[in-house]
């Protein structure tokens, strides 16, 4: 329904609605289509001594009494930016209210008839005064953070007008509640774990109260509100009788002294629940006689209510509405009995009741606490001794130490010197002293803050809780609290130390930062997917990543269960680090450890990818379990949160597989190819429709990326040969793979949404290095002669050609191969190509191959490195070979041999590698029509003969992308024979 | 780790982005996982809370204390003592079932810690009355109950199927008799006693906090003009959306029909 500013006008009175108007009015100025929070903010703090801007200089001398006048001025300019900000809208209509604002009206409207003293029916006849609107604008979280930027606290700035407000309902002094007990809605049975129950006050019964019954008669004497009642789910009969009885003492100041207490309680107890329809009548006797009782003699009254189930619970009989109307009507009676006596001051009513039950009357009875004039007083459960944290296993640690760090640490606030760290007991290796200490100083930070905004506090507390009075004890409450917490923090460090960093105690150098090159980095697995199998406690790997166990604690179940496992994972993993085999990379491992949840999809994801790229098992394993954590929350996280957007380094040789790995990916995850950028400078494996980039290498790409990221949030983008790109590109890279979003070059963010970057490099760690050379040189030998054009041809003739030709006979060239593909493939290759006009040293090719620190620097960023292996031509040669020669000798017949150059298997092996036709259809399409003409052609010429495949260098490039493979092989005739 | 998230299993995820903070709650015989496929869409934009009402299959049956959680307003104490403890400001609260009505207990006494309640198949009251249809008759519920009493496995295999309604072998309908079948036997019968037999109609016109009302087209539990009820009697301002969805668990049935809609209303307020 669409309200009319006049509607929301009547709802305000006179001052507010002059604030509004005046915000629509700015807004229409700076024609901006709606009025929003911000504007109504600016107004209210252009006013010279408004409400607002007192508030302001206030909040901020409280906070530091340096601060300087011009401070408002600063706030003032950051709202004028922000309204600055705001689009302007061309229409010249009169601004509607934004959404934002108005649920600001409604969240000051509501809290005006909290405070409301009168029944009231719900909605109407209630005017917001400026006092709401101003907080409930504060409230607003475009506003805090406008004034955020100015170093203003829209908490403090509220809790300041708080206080000036004269006898707010909710407070009448700046102090706030002293809840002992962190959260009052917490259920009694967190305290007593084992307990069952517990609630009756065993533990403290012995102990009086006496802070709560000081806060008690604090709140009798007062002239407002005064009619405490006990909240809790501890020990409320106890402290209610002690407070009645220090009332009968003689030391109860005056008007209440010898007041007479009537039972109230127990005559509601004497009707029987069927009766309750007498109750009102029976306030109505109870009136009279208070009446009598006051006027006859100058003795005061305190009406006991006890505890206030009777209001809350609902008759029995489980059909009819749970509050009957005689409980209102009896809410009704007593609100009026209270009204006739509230002038005098000569009555009190006290009370009881548990969390729920309060709850309950506040929602039932949303005007009690205002007809009735009751001020609610939490009475928090306590405990046996120092130990606040319950019985949960950490505290027994923290007790202990208490007396280490404790001693100082109380409210000394400053982490404990390091050195002191060291020489204790429980030795934290460098790298977590440091973050121990790194986060025991924010924690403290925090206490600090937590103490300067105290007023702050007191608005997180519920209207309720709110009391006048603040208790000593509290600080010291927190003290311990704060002593206990760095104490959790000490042992948890020291326990994650113990587990990650056990070699440290062993002081073994070398392995001291197990976190080898090559590892992916990972940070904490927490079961935390909303994972199927639903055991809550599940910590599948061991939190290596200092930073975030914080939060890792925070969410398993409960702590130990796990560990033994933990450990174990974790031995495996330096096993894997320290080795930094290939092994690491492998499949078989990541799915199992890593805590994926969804094992459907992961076999989904696996079973796509090694249909694609059969030849690389493990990489797709690895691919699959990489991308299957990230989905499910488990990657690695940035800052606090986690993020969408998926970071793959597809490294090693293997370009094919690489390419083929990043489509099939993409093709299981979006339904569609990736988008590829190429950072090389060699053509890219994804075909030719991407080569435009090599002249707008740098800027212009990352613009492209950003492009994409903008139009599909939801997609794959490969950035190939990432290790060449260029410094500018790397760092924009690598920034965004921290940051979760681009910048472009001008200088918008694009944030990278779920994206999936697969990024691809030829890098190789130092120890495969080696090894790999020479598969590695002739991926690179094969790929290349296939791109560079060429034709085959058949010759006739025992004479070698211009090529040099490898006198290899077909049989035993693939067998060489495959013994030796290891080492040996590049020497014949050698032979083979030095005749070319390139001087393939081997030298010379490991170096272009080895320092890019680009791609180390990012297996440390990336969400995971899937190391690729060098493919084996060997095989593929063979079949080539084998394939070749059958259909010769099934075409041509036998008694004629046949001889494959190397060169034009290299080619074939490479257009068949590039292109991924099967060998079989190329065969039949290309070579087998050649062949039959050779056969004819033979037929005049009978004799043995010897018939030559080579290749010869085509002049024009390749005219197709597509066409890797020769379309045609040509038959020469040997003329030299010939003659 | 607070006592208190340790007992619900809260967990807080997603960033800490300028669209503020969601609360997700289940309802009877899940947890948290029901929200498995709302979760992916809503961590880029939000901080997202999630966690087990007391009494699910994943919380320790310890803490389950009979009486605290014998009126729905136990579970709005716990509710707000989670956002206590987190310091959760104001938030949108997305309730399933009885979580929804949960959170409107919770936000007459809070109004400052809701913006908004998206209600998913919520129900003020399950039994009829002769002026209101909720679904169920006494004899229905008693039932229900005793075949709960008498044999929790039996009454959980026939129970999932309708409740979500699909065939017993759908994965939501598996996921679903997992979760209920989780839970301790006579805690599930007493939080089902609770629900079943709570009203709340009385208390609609109290709750001051925008509520958008989502509800499957057919829904074994909640009949459509239960919606339109709410719709009528929620004292702030409402909007009702049917979605073609079937089931009472239609984020976990039908997770392509129910997330889009319930993306656009965490997105988007109620035009006023």
């Amino acid at each position: 329904m669409k309200a009319g500013l006049s509607t929301i006008q009547q709802t305000l009175t006179p001052e507010a609605a002059a604030v509004l108007t005046q915000s629509i009015g700015e807004a229409a100025r700076r024609s901006h289509g709606q009025a929003t929070p911000l504007h109504v903010a600016a107004m209210l703090l252009a006013a010279p001594g408004g409400l607002l801007r007192q508030a302001c200089a206030r909040s901020h001398n409280l906070e530091s009494p340096s601060s300087h006048p011009l401070r408002c001025r600063a706030l003032e300019l950051c709202f004028s930016v922000a309204l600055d900000r705001l689009p302007a809208s061309a229409a010249a209509a009169e601004p509607s209210i934004s959404n934002a604002l108005m649920a600001a009206l409604k969240r000051a409207q509501a809290n005006q008839r909290r405070g409301c003293p009168q029944h009231q029916p719900p909605l109407l006849a209630v005017k917001v005064d400026l006092e709401q609107l101003v907080m409930s604008i504060l409230d607003d979280p475009s506003v805090s953070r406008v004034m955020r930027e100015a170093s203003f606290s829209s908490t403090a700035v509220k809790a300041a007008i708080e206080q000036s407000l004269p006898s707010s309902s909710s407070s009448s002094s700046a102090a706030i509640a002293a809840a002992v007990s962190r959260n009052v809605y917490l259920n009694p049975r967190l305290h007593y774990p084992h307990g069952g129950g517990g609630g009756g006050g065993s533990s403290g019964a012995d102990r009086p109260r006496e802070d709560e019954v000081k806060r008690v008669q604090d709140i009798l004497s007062r002239p407002t509100k005064r009619n405490p009642i006990l909240v809790g789910d501890c020990d409320l009969d106890a402290t209610l009788q002690q407070v009645l009885q220090r009332i009968r003492s003689l030391d109860a100041p005056s008007p209440l002294r010898n007041a007479q207490i009537l039972p109230f309680a127990k005559e509601i107890a004497s009707i029987s629940a069927a009766d309750h329809s007498l109750l009102p009548t029976k306030i109505r006797e109870l009136g009279s006689s208070i009446e009598s009782s006051i006027s006859s003699g100058d003795r005061a009254v305190i009406l006991d209510l006890g505890d206030l189930k009777w209001l809350a619970e609902s008759p029995s009989g489980a059909g009819k509405p749970s509050l009957s109307e005689t409980s209102r009507a009896t809410v009704q009676e007593m609100a009026r009995l209270w009204k006739h006596f509230q002038g005098n001051s000569r009555m009190w009513l006290v009370g009881a009741a548990s969390s729920a039950t309060y709850l309950r009357c506040q929602v039932y009875y949303p005007t009690l606490e205002n007809d009735l004039d009751l001020q609610p007083v939490p009475i928090a459960p306590r405990f046996g001794g120092n130990n606040i944290h319950g019985n949960n296993a950490e505290s027994l640690a923290a007790s202990k130490a208490l007396v280490g760090i404790g001693a100082s640490g109380v409210l000394q606030r400053q982490p404990p010197p390091i050195t002191d760290l060291s020489s204790r007991r429980t030795t934290l290796c460098p790298a977590c002293t440091g973050s121990y200490a790194r986060e025991l100083s924010i924690l403290m930070a925090k206490g600090l803050e937590k103490d300067s905004a105290k007023p702050e506090d007191s608005r997180g507390l519920p209207q309720w809780l709110r009391i006048a009075s603040s208790s000593p004890l509290q600080s010291e409450e927190e003290g311990l609290i704060r002593k206990g917490r760095s104490e959790e923090l000490r042992s948890k460090w020291s326990e994650s130390c113990s587990r990650l960093h056990h070699e440290y105690r062993r002081s073994s150098p070398t392995l001291s930062n197990p976190s080898c090159v090559l590892n992916p980095h990972r940070p904490p697995q927490l079961n935390l997917t909303l994972s199927q199998t639903g055991d809550a406690i599940a910590a599948k790997q061991p939190t290596n990543h200092p930073d975030s166990s914080v939060k890792a604690d925070l969410v398993l179940g409960s702590p130990g269960v796990s560990t033994s496992s933990v450990a174990k994972t974790h031995q495996e993993r330096l096993k894997d680090s320290i080795g930094c085999t290939q092994d690491m990379f492998a499949g078989h491992r990541s799915a199992k450890v890593a805590g994926i949840s969804d094992i459907d999809m992961f076999k989904r994801l696996f079973s796509g990818l090694t249909e694609k790229v059969s030849w690389q098992q493990e990489a797709a394993s690895a691919v699959a379990s990489v991308v299957m954590q990230c989905k499910s929350g488990n990657g690695k996280r940035r800052g606090r949160a986690t993020k969408g957007d998926i970071w793959l380094l597809l490294a090693g040789p293997d370009k094919i597989g690489k390419k083929k790995m990043a489509t099939a990916l993409s093709e299981l995850m979006f339904g569609t190819g990736p988008m590829v950028v190429n950072f090389g400078h060699s053509p890219s494996t994804f075909g030719d429709v991407e080569e435009s980039n090599l002249s707008l290498r740098g800027r212009t790409l990352m613009d492209r990326i950003a492009e994409e990221a903008r139009r599909n949030p939801f997609s794959m983008i490969v950035l190939e040969n990432i290790d060449q790109a260029d410094m500018l590109a790397q760092g924009k890279i690598k920034k965004a793979i921290e940051r979760g979003h681009l910048i472009d070059s001008y200088g918008r963010e694009v944030s990278l949404g779920s994206i999936v970057f697969v990024l691809t490099s030829d890098w190789l760690p130092e120890g495969l290095k080696s090894s790999y050379s020479s598969l590695i040189e002739y991926e690179k030998t094969v790929l290349d002669s296939a791109r560079g054009g060429f034709e085959l041809e058949l010759t006739i003739g025992n004479k070698t050609g211009k090529r040099h030709p490898t006198s290899i006979c077909y049989d035993d060239r693939p067998i060489k191969l495959r013994k030796d593909s290891s080492v040996s493939t590049s020497l014949s290759l050698d032979l083979n190509l030095s005749v070319g006009e390139h001087e393939f040293d081997k030298g010379r090719l490991t170096v272009s191959h080895s320092t890019s620190s680009l791609a180390s620097d990012l297996t440390q960023l990336v969400d995971g490195v899937v190391m690729f292996k060098p493919v084996h031509f060997a095989q593929l040669q063979r079949d080539v070979v084998e394939s070749v020669s059958m259909k010769f000798a099934t075409t041509v017949g036998e008694g004629i041999a046949i001889r494959i150059d190397d060169e034009a298997l290299d080619k074939i092996t490479g257009g068949l590698w590039l292109s991924g036709a099967t060998l079989d259809d190329w065969a039949e399409r290309v070579l087998v029509p050649s062949l039959n003409q050779l056969r004819d052609n033979l037929k005049h010429e009978p004799g043995p003969r010897l018939i030559r495949l080579s290749a010869t260098k085509r002049d024009q490039t390749r005219s197709n992308a597509k066409e890797w493979l020769p379309t045609t092989v040509a038959i020469a005739i040997d003329r030299d024979h010939d003659s | 780790m607070g006592i208190v998230e340790a007992a619900h299993n809260v967990r807080v995820i997603g960033r800490e982005g300028e669209r503020g903070t969601i609360v997700l709650a289940h309802g009877f015989g899940t947890d948290q996982s029901v929200w498995k496929h709302l979760v992916p869409h809503l961590v880029e934009d939000y901080r997202v809370v999630l966690f087990d009402n007391m009494g699910a299959g994943t919380t320790n049956p310890d803490y389950f204390d009979f009486d605290r959680y014998a009126t729905l307003e136990g579970y709005a104490l716990d509710l707000l003592a989670i956002l206590e403890e987190l310091r959760i400001g104001p938030c949108i609260l997305v309730g399933h079932s009885v979580s929804a009505v949960i959170g409107a207990i919770a936000s007459i006494s809070r109004p400052d810690l809701f913006t908004k309640i998206v209600m998913l198949s919520a129900s003020p009251r399950y039994l009829n009355e002769a002026d209101y249809f909720g679904g169920f008759e006494q004899e229905d519920l008693d039932q229900l109950f005793d075949a709960m009493r008498s044999n929790f496995k039996a009454w959980v295999s026939g129970f999932a199927p309708l409740a979500v309604g699909g065939d017993m072998d759908s994965v939501a309908v598996q996921e679903f008799s997992r979760t209920l079948f989780n839970i301790r036997p006579d805690i599930a019968l007493s939080v089902a006693q609770t629900i079943f037999q709570s009203d709340l109609r009385s208390i609609l016109g109290y709750v001051s906090v925008p509520c958008h009302i989502l509800q499957s087209s057919k829904d074994l539990a909640v009949p459509v003009v239960v919606s339109e009820y709410l719709h009528q009697n929620l004292g702030g301002e409402s909007i009702v959306e049917v979605m073609s969805s079937e089931g009472h668990l239609p984020q976990l049935s039908s997770p392509d029909i129910v997330i889009p809609v319930l993306l656009r209303h965490i997105r988007y307020d109620i035009a006023v």
